[in-house]
């Protein structure tokens, strides 16, 4: 798949990943490349970049392991975004769905 | 390329950014690491899949310098996070280089006018006081009372210029950090 396209879509599924439940990095990034293949790495700079621009905070809890994992969670900024993120991309796949199926009426 | 390799490899790249960001990013690899083996995955397959150590720290550059030129402004910050933006690749140097040497050119133009305004006045207005006492140097062809006041005019219309370049540097610079950070939403990497 195009890398750009990969690029783009990778905030919205962290965000969507983030809406139903906080999750630990590690958890993201295996979320994340099951379905699309990036280099996993990718997904920490953009938690930190969603963190910086107060879209997400983060918390420490201790796991079963016994060593202490990093939570991400959405802020309400970051709910928000995460809805409109959504909305704008399904309207989006839809139009470009009506295109590659050649239904497209002159209007 | 095993976790001692990887850690120490990113921790060279991040070089410039502030300690205790680096070690944050830092941390956050060796919990992945952690996490990777407890899944009984080897030190050299996680690295692996984290992909490369250079591109990862200079994302993280990028992002840590543009919040840093955000937050406190200054030619220096603002010229660190366009530079860190430049090892992201080529998009980069077209869309974020170019419009910045554009910016800096037209603002540097509009400070030298500027500046070259208030000196006329300045050198006018000495010129039409001191001129008639050596008149083999300054030749005053006009009133000296018109050549006076004209010059105070000409200096503070030079310096309202001078102080209305530095508020549009200050706009542009805030437009322009915002500017980077979107394309930073959108171009974030070669991979």
């Amino acid at each position: 798949m195009n890398i750009q396209f990969k690029k783009g879509v990778l905030e919205l599924c962290a965000l969507a990943l983030l809406a139903k439940k906080n999750r630990y990095g590690y958890e993201l990034v295996n979320e994340i490349s099951k379905n699309i293949s990036i280099s996993e790495g990718t997904i920490y700079p953009l938690l930190r970049r969603l963190k910086n621009d107060g879209f997400v905070t983060t918390y420490l809890e201790e796991s079963s392991e016994g060593a202490p994992r990093k939570y991400y969670q959405l802020t309400e900024a970051g709910k928000k975004m995460e809805r409109e993120l959504k909305e704008e991309w399904l309207i989006f796949v839809k139009k470009v769905n009506s295109f590659l199926k050649g239904g497209v009426k002159n209007e | 390329m095993n976790k001692k390799d990887f850690i120490s490899k990113l921790s060279t790249y991040l070089g410039g950014i502030p300690v205790e960001e680096r070690q944050d990013v830092i941390n956050d690899f060796e919990e992945h690491f952690k996490e990777g083996l407890a899944e009984g995955r080897t030190e050299e397959e996680i690295a692996d899949s984290l992909g490369d150590p250079r591109a990862l720290a200079n994302q993280f550059k990028a992002n840590i310098l543009v919040n840093q030129a955000e937050k406190t402004t200054s030619a220096i910050n603002i010229t660190r996070a366009v530079l860190a933006t430049l090892g992201l690749g080529f998009f980069n140097l077209m869309f974020i280089l170019g419009p910045f040497i554009a910016i800096v050119a037209v603002l540097i133009s509009l400070f030298v006018s500027a500046i070259a305004i208030i000196a006329a006045g300045i050198t006018i207005f000495f010129a039409s006081i001191f001129g008639p006492l050596i008149p083999q140097y300054f030749a005053v062809l006009i009133n000296p009372a018109v050549a006076i006041f004209g010059s105070i005019g000409v200096t503070c219309f030079g310096i309202l210029f001078f102080v209305g370049c530095i508020y549009l540097s200050k706009i542009l610079y805030r437009l322009f950090v915002r500017y980077i950070k979107f394309n930073l939403r959108i171009i974030t990497g070669k991979e």
